[in-house]
C-alpha cells in the first residue's frame, strides 16, 4: 500500500509537473494561458491510440508519430488561431477553450465516448513487499524523471533555454538585446506542446483514453500553476509533486471517495495561498517591477 | 555627397497634441561621439527611441549605412549593429548577471552558428571584465547598486559587438569618482581593439548625458535639443557659447 503511494504519488507528480512546466513556459513567454495545454495531451494519446490498435504499427514508432503530429497541431493552432489575436489576452484565453473544446467533441464524434486503452510497452511485474507493480509504471517513471532533468538542461544550459527564459521575463528588452521574440514565441509553444505530447506518449499505456480526459489533468495542472507560483518553473515541479501525491493519497486510502481527488488538490491550492498569496516560489509583483 | 553612417532625416513624433520631437535632422560619421543635450522633455529619449524603432515616427526616415531601417522591428536594427541602452535600467532581475549579458551574446550578430553555451558564457564574461564588474557575475541582478547597474548596461552593449551605442544618461546616478571610471570605459570602449574573446571596431556613439562638463571631454560634437527641435549643432566649444542655447539650457550662469 505504502509503495503503492509513493510510486503512484512520484508518476503522477513527475506527470502533472511536465505539463505545468509546459503550460507556464507558455505562460511566461507569450503569454497565453493555453487551457488547450492538456487536451494537446490528450490529442497524443488518441494519436497512439490510433497508430498502435488502428494502423497497427510499432507502439514506438507510433508514439514517435503521434508527438510529431500533435506539435505540428499545436504550430498550426498557434499560428492561425492565437497569433492574429495575440494583443487582446482575454480573446486569446477563450480561443483556447475553444480549442480544447473542438478537440473534445473530434474525438467524441470519431470514436464515441469509449474508454479506449494502449497496450503497454513493457508487460510483466515486480513484487516488493507484497505490492505488485508493474514494469510499464517502473518504465514511466524512470522515463518522466529523465524528461524532468532533461527540461532543466535545456532550461539552464543551452542558447535556446536562456532565450527562453530572458523573454518570459521581459518581453522588452529581450527585443532590445536583438531577440527576435516572435520567432522565440514559436519555438516555445513547440518545445510547450512537445512536452505534453511526450508525457502523453509515457503514461497513456496506465491510463484510460477517453474524450473528456483532459479535464482532470487540466484543473491539477491549474491548480500546481497557481499553487507554485505564476510563471515560477520550481514552483511547478514543486507543486506538482505536492498535489501528485494528495492526489494518490486521496485514491488509495478512500477508495470509494476517489471522486474527491479534485476538491482535496483545489483545497490545498485554497489553504496555501491563504498563507502565501503569491504562491510557494511566486514573486511578489512589487517587486517584479 | 557620400552616404553617411546614420542619417536622420526630418523626424517627427507628436504624442497626442504633443509634439516630441520636431523635425530633427542630423548626420553621423562612423568615428563621431554625439552629445545630444536639452532641457527635460526636450525629445532626447524619443529620439534614441525612434531611431532604435521602439517608437515609430509619424514621418521622416532614419537610414543606418545608406540602408533604411524606419519602421523596421527593433530586434532586425540591433542585429544590424546598432546597440541601445536604457535611462532606468531594466536587467532581467531574477538572472545573474552573467546570464543577463549572454542574453545579448545570443542576437544572430554576435553569435557564430553552433556556438555552446560555454563559449557564450567566456564571451560574456568578457564584457562583465571589461566594465570591470566581473566579480559580481553570479550574484542575481535585483541586488546590484545603482552604479553596478550602469556598468552591467555597458557590458551588455559591448557583448553584442555594436557599430552605433546609444547611451541615455551614462553618468545618471553615478558618484564622481564612478562618472570617471565610466567615462574611461566610454573613451576605451570607443578606441576599439580586444577585449579577451570580444573584438570593438569602436562604435560611434550617440550619448544623452545632463553632467556637461564630463560630456564635454568625451565627445566631438553636440546638438542641443529644445522642444523636439534641433536648436543648435556644432562642436563643444562653440555650443557653449551660443546665445540660444545658453538661453534655452544652461541658464543665465552657463556651465
Amino acid at each position: 500500500m505504502l509503495l503503492d503511494i509513493i510510486i503512484d504519488g512520484l508518476i503522477k507528480g513527475s506527470v502533472y509537473a511536465l505539463l505545468a512546466i509546459g503550460f507556464s513556459l507558455v505562460l511566461g513567454v507569450a503569454r497565453i494561458i493555453n487551457i488547450a495545454h492538456t487536451a494537446l495531451f490528450m490529442t497524443a494519446a488518441y494519436l497512439i491510440y490510433i497508430g498502435s490498435k488502428l494502423m497497427g504499427l510499432p507502439l514506438l514508432l507510433a508514439m514517435a508519430a503521434a508527438v510529431v503530429l500533435t506539435v505540428l497541431l499545436g504550430l498550426v493552432v498557434y499560428r492561425l488561431f492565437i497569433q492574429p489575436i495575440q494583443e487582446h489576452e482575454a480573446a486569446v484565453l477563450i480561443a483556447t477553450i475553444a480549442v480544447a473544446m473542438m478537440l473534445q467533441e473530434v474525438f467524441l464524434m470519431s470514436f464515441g465516448g469509449h474508454y479506449l486503452g494502449v497496450p503497454p510497452l513493457v508487460d510483466g511485474y515486480l513484487t516488493i513487499m507484497g505490492a505488485k507493480i508493474t514494469y510499464q509504471h517502473l518504465l514511466a517513471l524512470g522515463l518522466s524523471l529523465v524528461m524532468l532533468v532533461g527540461v532543466r538542461f535545456f532550461l539552464m544550459q543551452t542558447r535556446l533555454g536562456l532565450a527562453l527564459r530572458s523573454t518570459a521575463q521581459d518581453r522588452e528588452v529581450a527585443n532590445l538585446m536583438g531577440m527576435d521574440v516572435n520567432r522565440v514565441a514559436l519555438l516555445t509553444v513547440a518545445v510547450s506542446v512537445g512536452l505534453a505530447a511526450m508525457t502523453g506518449a509515457i503514461v497513456v499505456p496506465l491510463i484510460t483514453v477517453e474524450p473528456t480526459m483532459w479535464m482532470h489533468p487540466l484543473i491539477m495542472m491549474l491548480a500546481i500553476v497557481v499553487l507554485g507560483g505564476l510563471g515560477s518553473i520550481e514552483g511547478s515541479f514543486v507543486g506538482a509533486y505536492i498535489l501528485g501525491f494528495a492526489e494518490s493519497l486521496v485514491v488509495f486510502m478512500l477508495p470509494m471517495g476517489s471522486f474527491l481527488k479534485d476538491s482535496v488538490a483545489l483545497s490545498v491550492m485554497i489553504l496555501v495561498l491563504l498563507i502565501r498569496p503569491e504562491g510557494l516560489f511566486g514573486v511578489s509583483f512589487e517587486e517584479e517591477r | 555627397m557620400a552616404e553617411s553612417f546614420l542619417e536622420v532625416h526630418d523626424l517627427h513624433k507628436n504624442f497626442g497634441g504633443l509634439t516630441a520631437t520636431n523635425s530633427v535632422s542630423f548626420n553621423l560619421d562612423r568615428k563621431e561621439v554625439l552629445g545630444l543635450i536639452g532641457p527635460n522633455g526636450a525629445g532626447k529619449t524619443t529620439l534614441l527611441r525612434l531611431i532604435t524603432g521602439i517608437l515609430k515616427p509619424d514621418s521622416g526616415k532614419v537610414l543606418f549605412k545608406g540602408e533604411d531601417i524606419t519602421g523596421k522591428k527593433t530586434w532586425e536594427i540591433v542585429n544590424k549593429g546598432i546597440a541601445p541602452t536604457f535611462q532606468n535600467m531594466r536587467p532581467f532581475r531574477r538572472l545573474p548577471i552573467i546570464a543577463n549579458v549572454m542574453v545579448s551574446c545570443l542576437s544572430p550578430r554576435s553569435m557564430k552558428r553552433g556556438e555552446w553555451v560555454k563559449k557564450v558564457e567566456a564571451k560574456a564574461m568578457d564584457a562583465l571584465e571589461f566594465a570591470g564588474i566581473s566579480d559580481m557575475a553570479l550574484e542575481k541582478a535585483s541586488t546590484l547598486s545603482q552604479g553596478d547597474l550602469k556598468r552591467l548596461e555597458v557590458a551588455r552593449a559591448v557583448a553584442t559587438e555594436p557599430e552605433l551605442l546609444l547611451l541615455d544618461e551614462p553618468f545618471g546616478g553615478l558618484s564622481p569618482a564612478e562618472t570617471d571610471l565610466m567615462a574611461k570605459s566610454i573613451a576605451r570602449l570607443h578606441k576599439g581593439g580586444r577585449f579577451g574573446r570580444l573584438h570593438s571596431e569602436g562604435p560611434a556613439m550617440i550619448i544623452i548625458e545632463h553632467k556637461l562638463q564630463q560630456l564635454m571631454k568625451i565627445v566631438d560634437r553636440i546638438v542641443v535639443l529644445d522642444f523636439g527641435t534641433i536648436i543648435a549643432d556644432g562642436p563643444p566649444q562653440e555650443i557653449v557659447k551660443n546665445p540660444e542655447v545658453i538661453e534655452a539650457y544652461l541658464g543665465k550662469g552657463g556651465v
